[in-house]
């Protein structure tokens, strides 16, 4: 017998109050654990997210999105300001248009389906008005053509803005194309070619004007399978807009100089330019992760608190039980350390059983935890995203919308991950919290005065 | 020898002061037997416990073989405790969760006394004090009031004290009992030279004892 032996052996003298001390000690442990690991994840998805944003910064004529909406298009000059702009290392520049099957003589490839017919009759419907001011409405009626499917057509400075994934645009034959270019020639989505039988070399016309297809792409995207891409040049002069761009994707060379820029570009550009940054909206799509972990590190300092406020008290209520039996150690020759240690090590002991079953059971619920927390906070964030996004009917923002989604799911995907670093956080919070719930109520032995144990009570 | 020199106990309380002992003077030689009686709140568990050291005096001394204990630093005084005083108290004051073997060893343990042979003697002292072998590995709360008291004794004892201070080492027990732990406390006067101070209601106790202090009101009135 020792004080050590004394000390574990008073720690379950009682196994039911010990066992529920242990059981609440564990409980705040695994929380503590737990919120460390959502807090990680949380805190690593959102670095994740923001290095993973881009450096693009995109440019549209205010009020125009893809086809639709009002306004002009951008100028030559206006290009030539984001160009010069600081820290703008490239700029891709495009105008797009959609080709009738009066602008040429290629099928579509995409059938209209419901939602296409709905949005080419709306348009039919203003051109007819347009056309036949002050004739019979009657007439007007029966003229509007059936509505046809278009094929849309993409002026750029750069093929590969056109590919989906961000990189390069996949050439399935033939080669790819000089942006700068102004020469009639294209590269076909592989939907539109087999549909047409154009292959490398084959010719079509458009706008008039007779191009030869350099090449055949494929995204795996339907809608751009389905489409053409051309020089920019090329666009402008067919279409006859010279120098107007209806979309710039301008890079910025570094990621730390996106805010600056988007400040500078709208400062030069003034109301004439829509510009958003994928960095901007990266931002914003990890607010709600932001949420999460500014509340993940307030339930770590709580579950600390409530850890040491239970051993706190359950040993301040130990030694007041025992007030007695430390005088009579005390009074055969107990020394104070020796009643110390004892009170330590039997905290002690109680705490350590307790987080190593903390531990383990926050090792089990850190993951279903930092999902649900995750989730829940996503899914009232992607909710309150898709009631604004409705206002932008119609499709253009398609592409916006669709981004924003891939974020909200990406953001969703946050996967709790247990690192070494991590647990030994935990481990370092637990050992202090039992240290100090151990240390202060056995330092309080050192104030019951032996003289005690002669009072009969 | 102990000698106790104008030794005078206040303690402050909620109420006021309360002086529990008023300009005490007596000496006790080596091997005595004595008591002390006196009424309820008289005094005699504070002077016992300045005795042991368990407790300062407001004022005064206390010399126990030429040292003054109540000079001692508190370190010094818990070794005082555990090396030259034993005490044997009214409700026995064992530990709980310790068996009636372990009570002794942990006596002998503040005493210094080595470990390996700690089992040995506790076994061997609470033999002779008559608790027998299997209730040597009993707790507490599975010994009768004598038994407990006799456990106490040999836990008193474990370190072969020069003092054995009792506070009513049998006001918690019948007459019969009380009479054999208080003729166990005697024979170990006799036969091992300790000088023994008890206190006592009980005068036919007191009066076999070689001197009787009564106190009253915290003063000694008989030597
Ligand atoms: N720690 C203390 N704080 C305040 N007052 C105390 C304290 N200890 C003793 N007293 C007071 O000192 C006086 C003497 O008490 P003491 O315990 O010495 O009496 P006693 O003679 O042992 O009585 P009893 O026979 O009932 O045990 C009493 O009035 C008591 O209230
Ligand atoms: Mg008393």
């Amino acid at each position: 017998m020792n004080v050590v032996t004394r000390g574990v052996k008073n720690a379950v003298r009682s196994p039911l109050k010990s066992g529920a001390i242990v059981l609440m000690f564990a409980i705040s442990i695994a929380l503590i654990l737990s919120m460390l690991v959502a807090r990680g994840s949380v805190l690593a998805k959102i670095n994740d997210v923001k290095a993973n944003a881009g450096t693009a910064i995109t440019i549209r004529p205010a009020g125009v999105m893809g086809d639709q909406g009002g306004g002009d298009p951008l100028t030559a000059a206006q290009i030539a300001t984001i160009k010069s702009t600081t820290n703008v290392s490239s700029v891709t520049s495009s105008l797009t248009d959609q080709m009738t099957t009066t602008d040429t003589n290629l099928t579509s490839s995409l059938t209209l389906g419901s939602f296409g017919a709905r949005q080419q009759r709306s348009t039919s419907t203003t051109q007819a008005s347009t056309d036949t001011t002050g004739a019979d409405t009657t007439a007007t009626a029966t003229t509007r053509p059936a509505p046809t499917p278009r094929i849309s057509v993409t002026g750029t400075t750069d093929a590969n803005s056109v590919s989906t994934t961000g990189g390069t645009l996949t050439i399935s034959s033939g080669a790819a194309i000089d942006g700068n270019s102004s020469d009639n020639i294209a590269l076909v989505g592989a939907t539109l070619a087999t549909k047409n039988n154009l292959t490398v070399g084959s010719t079509f016309t458009a706008y008039g004007q007779t191009i030869t297809v350099k090449g055949i792409y494929t995204t795996g995207n339907a809608f751009q399978d389905s489409g053409i891409i051309m020089p920019l040049a090329t666009v402008q002069t067919l279409t006859d807009q010279a120098g107007a761009v209806s979309s710039v994707s301008a890079k910025v060379n570094s990621s730390d100089n996106v805010a600056l820029t988007v400040t500078a570009l709208k400062t030069a550009l003034g109301d004439k330019a829509d510009i958003t940054s994928e960095a901007e909206q990266a931002a914003t799509s990890v607010t709600s992760l932001e949420g999460i972990a500014s509340l993940t590190l307030a339930g770590v300092i709580a579950a600390a608190a409530a850890g040491a406020l239970i051993i706190l008290l359950a040993m301040i209520l130990v030694v007041r039980e025992r007030r007695r039996e430390i005088g009579v150690i005390k009074a055969i020759g107990g020394s104070n350390g020796k009643v110390i240690g004892q009170f330590i090590v039997e905290g002690l002991t109680i705490t350590v059983i307790g987080a190593v079953i903390g531990l383990v059971f926050g090792i089990l619920v850190s993951g279903p935890m930092t999902t649900s927390l995750v989730s829940n906070s996503q899914n009232s964030a992607s909710t309150s995203a898709s009631t604004t996004g409705r206002g932008a009917r119609g499709g253009f923002g398609g592409g916006f919308a669709s981004a924003r989604n891939q974020l909200n799911t990406n953001l969703t995907q946050v996967t709790a991950s247990l690192t070494p670093q991590i647990f030994l956080a935990a481990v370092g919070i637990t050992l202090l919290i039992a240290l100090l719930g151990s240390a202060i109520p056995a330092w309080l032995t050192a104030r019951i005065r032996p003289a005690e144990v002669l009072r009969t009570e | 020898m102990l000698t106790v020199e104008n030794v005078s106990k206040t303690f402050s309380t909620p109420g006021g002061q309360v002086q529990a002992l008023k300009d005490v003077n007596l000496s006790v030689k080596t091997g005595e037997f004595v008591s002390i009686i006196g009424k309820s709140g008289s005094g005699k568990s504070t002077l016992l416990s300045i005795l042991g050291a368990l407790d300062n005096p407001s004022t005064g001394s206390i010399i126990v073989d030429e040292t003054e204990i109540n000079k001692l630093s508190g370190g010094n005084q818990t070794q005082y405790r555990a090396k030259k005083i034993g005490f044997v108290f009214q409700q026995y004051n064992l530990v709980p969760n310790l068996t009636a073997l372990e009570n002794v060893m942990l006596a002998l343990e503040f005493g210094g006394y080595p470990s390996s042979s700690r089992l040995d003697r506790a076994s061997q002292l609470l033999a002779s004090v008559g608790i027998e072998e299997d209730q040597q590995q009993r707790r507490p709360s599975r010994l009768s009031g004598g038994q407990q008291q006799r456990v106490s004794i040999a836990r008193a004892l474990a370190n072969q004290p020069a003092y054995i201070l009792a506070d009513e080492p049998t006001g918690n027990l019948d007459s019969a009992t009380g009479k054999k732990i208080f003729d166990l406390l005697h024979d170990l006067s006799r036969s091992q030279k300790t000088t023994i101070i008890v206190v006592t209601h009980d005068l036919e106790i007191a009066g076999k004892t070689d001197r009787t202090f009564t106190l009253k009101d915290g003063k000694i009135t008989t030597k």
